[in-house]
């Protein structure tokens, strides 16, 4: 290991004995030579960053501003252009390498035989197809009680109504999932619902059995659902949980 | 641990991603078509050196990566929980 590591010496809040001065900075190979973590690591980065920003207040000429956060340049934008490049360079490999076939052009004099929205509105064109469940009244002589269609646009209220009542629910206190199990819980279900009911809306191009498809949509979240609380209660148990629990709580001294 | 899995999704994501291409050019009759990537080999997939090539790499870059994410997922952290274990337990007696 290296020299420069303090042995036996109490952590102090105000970054000294963490930050290593300038000249003696560990490079790379010797980072990962030290086997101590990427928690170590992260956390000496942040110690560093708030060691430069405090030392920055001292300054004479330093503005108090209540921002406190990296700085745009160089910091973000170098991060930014450097995903930005990655996700323009993968549109071109891809659209080099993949060319799809341009079609005939649309005829409006027919319609045509496949009829979908744009895959991030697959959930609520499965929405439309729940047929099944529109119950029937027996009082009524087994009629509907209202078209599916009727059905389908309701469910989508329903949908919608739900996501708009969450946020009042749960305030969102949370840091990592493991806090809420019930709450990660439910957010499962949520994103497996979406995917499931957007199968359901195309369920002409699944190959398997539609209605096998159709209860797989339902159940597959509930079991989703219930997966994630039990991991997550699961991992409550136990010593690490309420020591990072402690940890994560900490705040950077003001 | 945090290096065995960006390893792992390297691998899945790079070689995946070079499965796709070629599957694409040589598995997929038309982009609308609900088997696509996993259909027999297209017509003409065996003729000439450049196609056999690409045929081949199609199968190598798959297993490559079901393979290496299988290895630095699972084979890699458990033999490094039998090898702790054995640690211990040679260290208790």
């Amino acid at each position: 290991m290296s020299d420069n590591e303090p042995e036996n010496e109490e952590i102090r809040s105000d970054g000294a004995g963490i930050v290593a001065p300038d000249d003696e900075t560990p490079t790379w190979s010797e980072r990962k030579a030290r086997k101590t973590g990427l928690s170590r690591l992260t956390y000496e980065y942040f110690e560093r960053a708030r060691r430069e920003d405090q030392d920055l207040r001292t300054e004479s000429d330093y503005v108090e501003r209540d921002v406190l956060a990296f700085p745009t340049w160089p910091h973000e934008t170098v991060r930014n252009l450097s995903i930005a490049s990655f996700f323009v360079g993968m549109i071109l490999f891809l659209s080099a390498t993949m060319p799809p076939h341009i079609g005939n052009p649309a005829n409006p004099s027919t319609t045509p035989a496949v009829i979908l929205p744009d895959w991030y509105l697959y959930w609520s064109f499965g929405l439309l197809k729940l047929g099944p469940l529109n119950p029937e009244i027996a009082i009524l002589g087994d009629q509907m009680l209202m078209a599916d269609r009727t059905y389908g646009v309701l469910a989508n209220g329903v949908v919608v109504g739900f996501i708009a009542i969450v946020p009042f629910l749960n305030k969102g206190s949370a840091r990592r999932p493991v806090e809420q199990p019930f709450w990660s819980a439910v957010g499962v279900f949520g994103v497996v619902f979406a995917l499931t009911i957007s199968l359901l809306a195309i369920k002409n191009l699944m190959p398997m059995n539609v209605d096998l498809l159709f209860d797989l949509t339902f159940l597959l979240p509930f079991v989703f659902g219930t997966i994630t609380y039990a991991v997550l209660k699961t991992m409550r148990e136990g010593y690490m949980y309420n020591l990072n629990r402690r940890y994560y709580r900490l705040r950077p001294p003001r | 641990m945090a290096d065995e899995f960006i390893k792992g999704l390297g691998i899945l994501t790079g070689s995946g991603l070079a499965w796709l291409v070629l599957a694409s050019w040589y598995r997929t009759s038309s982009f609308e078509s609900s088997k696509q990537l996993i259909e027999p080999l297209s017509s003409g997939a065996t003729e000439g050196l450049f196609n056999i090539i690409g045929v081949t790499l199609m199968d190598v870059f798959l297993w490559f990566a079901l393979l290496g994410a299988l290895t630095f997922w699972v084979l890699i952290p458990a033999g490094h929980q039998i090898m702790s274990a054995l640690e211990e337990r040679r260290n208790a007696q």
